[in-house]
């Protein structure tokens, strides 16, 4: 159960120009899995690997339950770590790459067997012991990686993509058994990926890494729903932005003037998002709808997406959900911004 | 392309022609052409000419051959290990270990050795001049000795760039990573030796120190340089008895050849099992 | 700390690459050179110059050259066609073949050389440049094979297959393609035959008889004398083909890898 602080860290690698974190703090509470979410070159791994010990830092700290980490030992740390391929010992057998840890530690081995073979259960597993990392699948052999750590009760586990090189069926069936996992176990993990479903998916809270900093910590539903800045928005899969000249309730856009729900009385210039899936796309013309063409309607399977274009330069993206009627390639439309829907974002 | 069949019929042949002539050979070389075992008597009883010597030096050749592999492998795994460590470019070392290995075939670097630690060679002239000794038979005899210290010091000096290559291409295709996942899950720098490293290595460390075993006990050229006249090591034993007039003699050189031949393969299959091993 | 470490190594590592050829010079140019004096008190390259241009010698420089140079040539055209088989191809007889292949470099050229010293000598062509040329052949095919069947293993036909959709005859995709494309392979695999017969003693005695006369064997009877001098001289003229070709080849052996064991 451990707390873990990242305080003001800043990373520049050898030959780099600008640094792949730039004072970047966040705090990982007991117990929780945070996501780490950011394009790739974010510094996502970058982080993990400060805290293991593989990198040290230029500036700021790490702690645990306090603590400065940075003075201890790279193998004394107890952040296990997970990467992309398992690395499983191809010498050592089932049983003695999950004991592997213990082994090091000096536990003896009546113990180790023991803990084995609880652990084998626990991910599925049950009598792999003899087996060798070659006879086995890559999601089996992920999951003898992530025994191989839960078996030590680290203090914390911090997961590099693990899951990114298996098959779609395979990864969620992981996804599931670690999530399960570590809640029962109740280990502080740190959880890096691109993907933005599994982030969701799996998190108590997800952070989006931009330009070596949080832009944005949050509950996977709120980021989802309501991202702080344009930027984030982007980044959970919003295109729309409306800008304008904020006024009492109605933002004066290029395109026309839209309702809208907010606190603030007055700006110069505001920017408001939606989600694609809340824009709706009618025949006939609504509150705050503007007036515009089908330019692209392409099916998606769960949704059809539709780009509607409102004027020379803009060009709408909406997503309406199946089963819906399609509506022909330039054929006349209203799209509708729901004010329930509208919400305001910092421009960067 | 088809041609295959010739290179393997021109093969084939040489490979004939050489199994042809051992068993001429084996028949004395003579009108005889009958196998007569006397010359494979003679030898193994230790009896005759060669039979006398012909044990003594099979316990020198393997005496020598087990010592200077040994150590070539020691050596090879410290300086592996020691290079590895090394993330960057230590390709250049690499390459420049392949190259002074290929430059300095093993009967030229005998002869280097023979000029240096002979007792009237460099080194002792340097020690004179530095006052520790006076005369040459005061410096230590480290060629041309009883033991075979200078034979095992040649191939020492040779085998380790060989093995440390094969050691250094294992540890660097293989995941370095291993290490750090080691490291990660708890183990100090020592006990990522022992319990990842070595593992590692250890079967392309055998299969390579069998080569180079197999090597040293059927070669020729170091022991003929760098020997006394007794002990001999058996590939120099041979050839001896082989040029003598005498055909029996002749047989018996022929004989002790052949011994080398099927220990060599012996160990050569072994060594392909281990290599066979790895590669699950 | 880690970095001194690496650069006192390094130059350990080439003074021991420079020593024998600096101990060579030391003793080849030396007139007079008595035990204990460090360094020769008199120098003179007459000594070397008499050995580098005495018949013997020149003879044996040119044997011991047609020699290598053949044995290489012929390792090559013949090797490449089973190199190329064995390195692109699965069929049957696969094993059986890299079996065959493999033994000759096991077995010590001691015993082939006895072995085959008698039959040539009914043959005839024991003395001849011919016998020693097949002698040769033996350990230098195998290695030749196997460089370039590793090399054909990485090899990917589709080059070729291009070249030949888009019209080349295949005389031409050989020539401009092929060879370059395996060009670093194709240089190893000649240095490595070059080198094994051009260090060859014990074949050459066996087979050559007393006729054919090469460096190496000038190099043991120069042992034998016991002349440090003339043993230095014919060490060094021993040497300098070694080292100026694996110096002219050296990026092709960075690019090529480590040994030849590593091909299978």
């Amino acid at each position: 159960m451990t707390n873990i602080e990242l305080v003001n860290l800043k990373k520049t690698y050898p030959g780099g120009e600008t640094p792949v974190l730039n004072h970047l703090s966040l705090t990982i509470h007991s117990g929780e899995m945070m996501a780490l979410l950011g394009p790739s070159g974010s510094g996502k791994s970058t982080i993990l690997k400060l805290i293991t010990g593989i990198e040290t830092p230029d500036e700021g700290d790490i702690l645990f339950d306090g603590e400065s980490i940075l003075p201890i030992a790279p193998n004394k740390r107890g952040a296990i770590l997970m990467f992309q391929k398992a690395y499983l010992f191809p010498f050592l057998s089932v049983e003695d790459n999950i004991g592997f840890g213990m082994k090091v530690r000096g536990d003896n081995a009546k113990t180790i067997r023991a803990e084995v073979r609880k652990m084998l259960d626990l991910i599925g597993l049950p009598g792999f012991e003899k087996r060798k990392p070659s006879q086995l699948s890559g999601g089996e052999q992920q999951r003898v990686a992530l025994a191989r750590a839960l078996v030590l009760q680290p203090r914390s586990m911090l997961l590099d993509e693990p899951l990114s090189s298996l098959d779609t069926e395979v990864r969620v069936n992981l996804q599931e058994a670690i999530r399960r996992i570590q809640r029962e176990l109740g280990i502080t993990t740190i959880l890096v990926t691109h993907d933005l479903n599994e982030a969701m998916g799996m998190a108590d809270r997800v952070a989006l890494l931009l330009d070596g900093q949080v832009a944005a910590v949050d509950q996977p539903m709120h980021l989802y729903a309501r991202p702080p800045t344009k930027p984030t928005s982007r980044f959970v899969g919003i295109t729309t932005f409306l800008e304008g000249e904020l006024k009492q309730g109605h933002l004066a856009t290029e395109q026309g003037t839209l309702t809208v729900n907010t606190n603030r009385h007055q700006a110069d210039s505001a920017v408001f998002a939606i989600r694609p899936e809340h824009i709706r796309v009618q025949k006939e013309p609504g509150q705050n709808s503007m007036a515009g063409l089908i330019a692209e309607c392409i099916f998606r399977g769960d949704y059809i997406e539709y780009q509607v274009a409102v004027d020379k330069q803009t060009s709408i993206r909406a997503r309406v959900p199946m089963p819906a009627p399609l509506i022909e390639h330039g054929q006349q439309v209203y799209i509708c911004f729901p004010p329930e829907y509208l919400f305001e974002v910092e421009p960067n | 392309m088809a041609p295959a069949i010739l290179i393997i019929s021109v093969l084939f042949g040489a490979s004939i022609l050489f199994g042809l002539a051992q068993s001429f050979g084996m028949m004395t070389g003579t009108q005889q052409e009958t196998i007569s075992l006397a010359a494979y008597q003679s030898v193994f009883s230790g009896q005759g000419p060669a039979g006398r010597e012909f044990w003594s030096s099979f316990w020198f050749s393997l005496w020598v051959a087990t010592a200077s592999t040994f150590f070539s492998a020691i050596g090879a795994l410290a300086v592996a290990i020691w290079l590895s460590d090394r993330k960057k470019k230590s390709q250049q070392i690499d390459t420049l270990a392949l190259n002074w290995n290929m430059a300095f075939p093993h009967l030229v670097w005998a002869i280097a050795l023979l000029l240096f630690f002979s007792q009237s060679g460099f080194l002792a002239r340097l020690s004179a001049t530095f006052g520790f000794i006076q005369t040459p038979a005061e410096f230590p005899v480290l060629v041309l000795d009883r033991f075979g210290i200078g034979i095992i010091i040649d191939y020492v000096t040779k085998e380790i760039p060989f093995l440390t290559l094969i050691l250094l291409a294992v540890l660097r295709s293989q995941a370095e990573n291993l290490d750090v996942v080691a490291e990660n899950l708890g183990a100090s720098r020592w006990q990522q030796l022992r319990f990842v490293t070595i593992p590692q290595v250890m079967p392309a460390l055998s299969a390579g120190s069998l080569i180079v075993f197999g090597f040293i006990f059927s070669a020729f050229e170091v022991p003929a340089i760098l020997g006394v006249r007794y002990p001999r090591m058996l590939p120099v034993l041979a050839l001896d008895f082989f040029l003598n007039q005498d055909l029996n003699r002749r047989a018996e050189g022929m004989v002790i050849s052949f011994v080398i031949t099927v220990f060599v393969i012996i160990v050569a299959i072994l060594s392909q099992k281990q290599e066979k091993g790895t590669q699950q | 700390m880690k970095k001194a470490s690496f650069i006192a190594f390094r130059v350990v590592l080439y003074a021991i690459l420079i020593a024998p050829l600096f101990l060579f010079g030391l003793y080849a140019f030396s007139e007079r050179w008595f035990f204990p004096a460090p360094l020769p008190t008199q120098w003179t390259a007459s000594i070397f110059t008499r050995i580098i241009t005495n018949s013997r010698t020149t003879a044996g420089l040119s044997a011991s050259l047609s020699l290598a140079l053949i044995v290489t040539v012929l390792s090559l055209i013949i090797g490449y066609p089973a190199a190329r088989v064995l390195g692109t191809k699965v069929f049957r007889g696969r094993s059986l073949a890299w079996l065959i292949f493999f033994i000759p470099t096991v077995v010590p050229p001691l015993a082939i050389g006895m072995g085959l010293n008698i039959l040539f000598l009914r043959l005839g062509w024991s003395g001849t440049m011919f016998g020693v040329v097949l002698a040769h052949l033996v350990p230098t095919l195998p290695y030749t094979i196997f460089t370039l069947s590793g090399v054909f293993s990485r090899f990917d036909e589709n080059y070729e297959l291009q070249a030949l959709v888009l019209g080349s005859s295949r005389l031409r995709i050989f020539l401009t393609i092929t060879l370059r494309l395996i060009l670093p392979g194709l240089v190893v695999a000649s240095l490595f035959a070059f080198l094994i017969s051009w260090s060859q003693y014990l074949l050459t005695l066996l087979i050559g008889g007393g006729k054919i006369l090469t460096i190496p064997m000038l190099l043991f009877s120069a042992v034998s004398g016991g002349n440090p001098t003339s043993i230095a001289a014919y060490s060094l003229i021993f040497v300098a083909p070694p080292v100026i070709m694996i110096a002219a080849s050296a990026r092709f052996l960075t690019q090529h890898g480590n040994t030849i064991r590593e091909q299978y």
